[in-house]
């Protein structure tokens, strides 16, 4: 009966997701008198530019507001929850003190700086230096609305694969030859190190740990339900062009690298989606990566990427940091035994599970097959060593 | 009148009585440890901390906290510390107590819950006289029943442990976590709040600190220390605050660091390298250990819950909100957790296979308590598994007296001969080496 029920929701909501896709035209979140395609550095340094952002602030706004009102909400609701009445806690409104952390890692800070960078390239960077790189595509969701974007991006054409074959046949071809190549070659370490979507996810989760805000914790069942979604979104990406609907219209990267590349794009449902992705990033770390279509479709690939998770099962305490650590919930990293290999479809090779893990060589990261990252218990210990003067004179 | 009077000094001989038999024994196993050579410098407060409690019965030094009785793995401590107060793991290997436990509860029941039952029964022993709460995580129906028994004399909190460690036993465990927490602080009368959370995983992650540096040191080959001297710092850590216990855990170990400078050993011969698993050694129930390295084994590995394995899981913040901190504390309580109190507990395996690789076990003693059900469960499967990798396995089976001890010496000796037999062409080779030196 339960189950029953479950499978109606989950169809009502693909359901509704593709019905919202399809008339995502009927919904503007914000239009422009004209959408005006093009933009200069002088563009930038214009009061033009800011009446551009506008959409961008009430995003922001509206996002900031949602934010505030599911914690309230949630505090207030929890009271009347037997389960759930930790949140409603005094003690956990009022966070005062540092919890105790480990020394930053090399790898989060380069990871951190490619992505940052990555991002400036993706949306100034045909500004500053040209568009040399333009036919080369590289699948991430960063939107090419934006046509001053330094390299291309291959959603626009992997979601209206009808456009694409009306192209030259060179483009075809560099189109094909680069995606399926950075595809191969790097896999979703694309999404943990190059997607600005990611970045943004990431800033929000940035955010709510320096306001120590509860967090949502997923667990399996909520990562089961959410499959389903992922996939319907996929035929979703995929499929909306031959049925006459426009991707663009529903998708949230729209909303932000065209439009702080100073083009004026009006935003249908993407606005609203937008909004979600932002408060579903602060409360969940990477909450959009875990359905993103184009990242399950780059999943297919994980086999040959160059990147790999690798195991060493017989140091491995099953102690579950790793999982709870990851943001794409990937079960298999903790409960393998037997593989050395633990690249599944869904890892971002973010290094969060290698940070956390506290066994010696028990997790580590290969690039090529040479190691880059290595779990290490020296390190998760690192937060807790004595200081010179602290803690051993004391 | 007279046949009350008479009463009251047959209960105060009594209790006369147990006092002498109870530091007796302490004071000759903190003596067998004493005497056994090779002792790092800077152990002197664990045995002091161990002399305290047992050989001198007094109460914990607890820097004027109030004492918070907690039994297994599972109750963690940081909790206890950001209420203001100091945990004490009360799980005993003590003898005296053992027998007058024995009349109390069912013959079958654990000796190490006879000992608990039997110290309620004097009440005699400060550090259980202390405690303004205990609380006991349901692993096994003894613990169960003997929450039960301790209610009538202080505040029990029993922690329901999951049979498995799935994402909703945690979620279960979590709001268990929190129950402890208000009653911590109505018992207490504090506040446990972010900031004093913080400080208490700064603590406790401070104590684990130094216990990996340790057990890194102690991994050396050859060895630095001996297994009982090991296993008296890890028991000591019970009754000691855990900064305490880590400072003087760091003298240790700087001292083991300039005995690697020095290339200084505990001893020159290559003796067998033994693992202990099983049930909890509790001091002064370290007759095993003691005998192990009587008898020319080196306890090189240890898998107990009140020796290295209790507290080398650190609490790894993966979110640092106050329930993210909570969170933190329930896995580690669980997952990593080699209790076979698990109904799928095969990861205690693996556990055990990577600490015969790391510390080049030949032989593994599995220590079973009479009458503790659940670690002989799990006894069969071990042997099996290690024996696949060549491993020999030996059981063990002991109670808290010492009328067993000279057959547990030959069934000791007989085993550490069988390993020496097996390894004919590594000891030659090694006399070689020493005599071109």
């Amino acid at each position: 009966m339960k189950s029953k029920r479950k499978i109606i929701i989950t169809i009502a909501v693909c359901l509704g997701l593709a019905a919202l896709a399809y008339f995502a035209w009927l919904f503007p979140f914000y239009q422009f008198e004209s959408n005006d395609f093009e933009t200069s550095l002088q563009k930038l340094m214009s009061w033009e530019y800011i009446k551009t952002l506008v959409p961008l602030f009430i995003i922001a706004g509206l996002a900031a507001a949602g934010i505030v009102l599911v914690i309230i909400l949630r505090k207030i609701l929890a009271k009347n929850s037997r389960k759930k009445t930790r949140f409603a806690d005094v003690r956990t409104s009022i966070p005062k003190g540092r919890a105790p952390k480990q020394k930053p890692a090399l790898f989060m800070a380069v990871r951190w700086i490619i992505m940052i960078a990555f991002a400036f390239i993706m949306i100034w960077g045909g500004l500053i230096f040209g568009l040399k790189m333009s036919s080369m595509s590289i699948p991430v969701l960063s939107c090419p609305w934006n046509t001053e974007q330094m390299t291309e991006s291959s959603c626009y054409y992997l979601a209206h694969l009808n456009e694409l074959f009306e192209l030259p046949w060179y483009s075809i071809i560099a189109f094909v030859v680069s995606t399926f190549g950075f595809t191969i070659l790097l896999g979703r370490a694309i999404c943990g190190f190059l997607c600005p979507m990611g970045l943004i996810q990431d800033i929000m989760d940035r955010i709510r740990r320096r306001s120590k805000a509860e967090g949502i914790k997923m667990n399996e069942k909520m990562y089961g339900a959410l499959t389903p979604i992922k996939w319907c979104l996929v035929i979703i990406f995929i499929g909306l062009c031959f049925a006459g609907g426009n991707f663009c219209n529903f998708c949230p990267a729209v909303a932000t690298s065209p439009i702080l590349a100073g083009i004026s794009t009006s935003l249908y449902v993407s606005g609203f989606i937008m909004v979600l992705v932002l408060m579903g990033g602060f409360f969940k770390r990477r909450a959009f990566c875990t359905v993103c279509p184009l990242g399950t479709i780059m999943g297919f690939f994980h086999r040959f990427s160059l990147f790999r998770i690798k195991k060493d099962c017989q140091s491995c305490t099953e102690c579950g940091a790793c999982y709870e650590a990851c943001p794409m919930g990937i079960k298999t990293i903790y409960t393998e035994r037997g593989k050395t290999d633990v690249t599944t479809e869904s890892c971002i090779m973010c290094g969060e599970c290698i940070k956390c893990c506290p066994e010696d060589n028990a997790l580590s990261m290969t690039f090529a097959g040479k190691k880059i990252y290595t779990s290490s218990r020296k390190k998760i210990m690192s937060g807790y060593a004595p200081d010179k003067n602290g803690r051993e004179e004391k | 009148m007279t046949a009350k009077t008479e009463a009251m000094s047959m209960k105060e001989r009594q209790d006369r009585r147990f006092i002498n038999r109870e530091t007796q024994t302490a004071a000759r196993y903190l003596r067998r440890l004493r005497e056994l050579p090779g002792a790092p410098e800077g152990i002197e407060p664990f045995y002091r901390t161990l002399g305290r409690i047992y050989a001198d019965m007094e109460h914990v030094e607890s820097e004027g906290r109030k004492v918070i009785g907690t039994y297994c793995v599972m109750t963690p401590p940081e909790l206890v510390y950001a209420a203001g107060a100091m945990p004490v793991k009360l799980c005993s290997g003590d003898y005296t107590a053992f027998s007058v436990g024995d009349d109390i509860v069912p013959r079958d029941a654990c000796p190490l819950v006879k000992a608990v039952a039997g110290f309620k029964q004097t009440g005699l022993m400060p550090v259980y006289e202390d405690c303004s709460m205990m609380v006991v995580p349901i692993t096994c129906d003894c613990k169960k029943k003997i929450a039960g028994m301790l209610s009538d004399k202080c505040d029990i909190m029993t922690l329901h442990v999951p049979t498995s460690r799935d994402d909703e036993d945690i979620e279960e465990f979590i709001r268990q976590l929190y129950v402890l927490m208000e009653k911590l602080e109505s018992v207490i009368g504090s506040r446990i709040t972010y900031e004093s959370l913080s400080e208490a995983f700064r603590r406790v992650g401070y104590a684990q600190y130094e216990l990996s540096e340790f057990i890194r040191l102690k991994k050396k080959t050859p060895y630095l220390i001996r297994g009982s001297h090991a296993m008296a710092i890890m028991n000591s850590a019970s009754y000691m605050p855990a900064d305490v216990w880590g400072r003087a855990l760091h003298k240790v170990n700087e001292s083991l660091k300039k005995s690697i400078a020095e290339n200084k050993t505990v001893t020159a011969k290559r003796l067998p390298r033994i693992l202990l698993t099983g049930s909890p050694i509790v001091f002064p129930n370290i007759k095993i250990p003691l005998l192990v390295e009587e008898s020319g084994g080196i306890v090189a590995g240890d898998e107990t819950c009140m020796g290295e394995r209790g507290m080398w899981d650190p609490a790894v913040i993966t979110d640092n909100s106050f329930d993210g901190m909570m969170y933190a504390l329930a896995n580690r309580a669980l997952r990593p957790c080699p209790c076979p109190t698990f109904a799928d507990n095969t990861q205690r395996i693996y556990r055990l296979k990577q600490l015969v690789k790391e510390n080049q076990i030949q032989g593994v003693i599995y220590h079973v308590l009479r009458g503790c059900l659940v670690y002989d469960f799990e006894y069969k499967r071990i042997e099996d598994e290690l024996g696949r990798i060549g491993v020999p396995v030996i059981r063990l089976e002991s109670d808290y007296n010492e009328e067993d001890i000279e057959q547990l010496r030959i069934r000791i000796e007989a085993f550490i001969e069988l390993i020496k037999l097996k390894q004919p062409a590594e000891k030659a080779s090694f006399q070689r080496r020493s005599f071109l030196k």
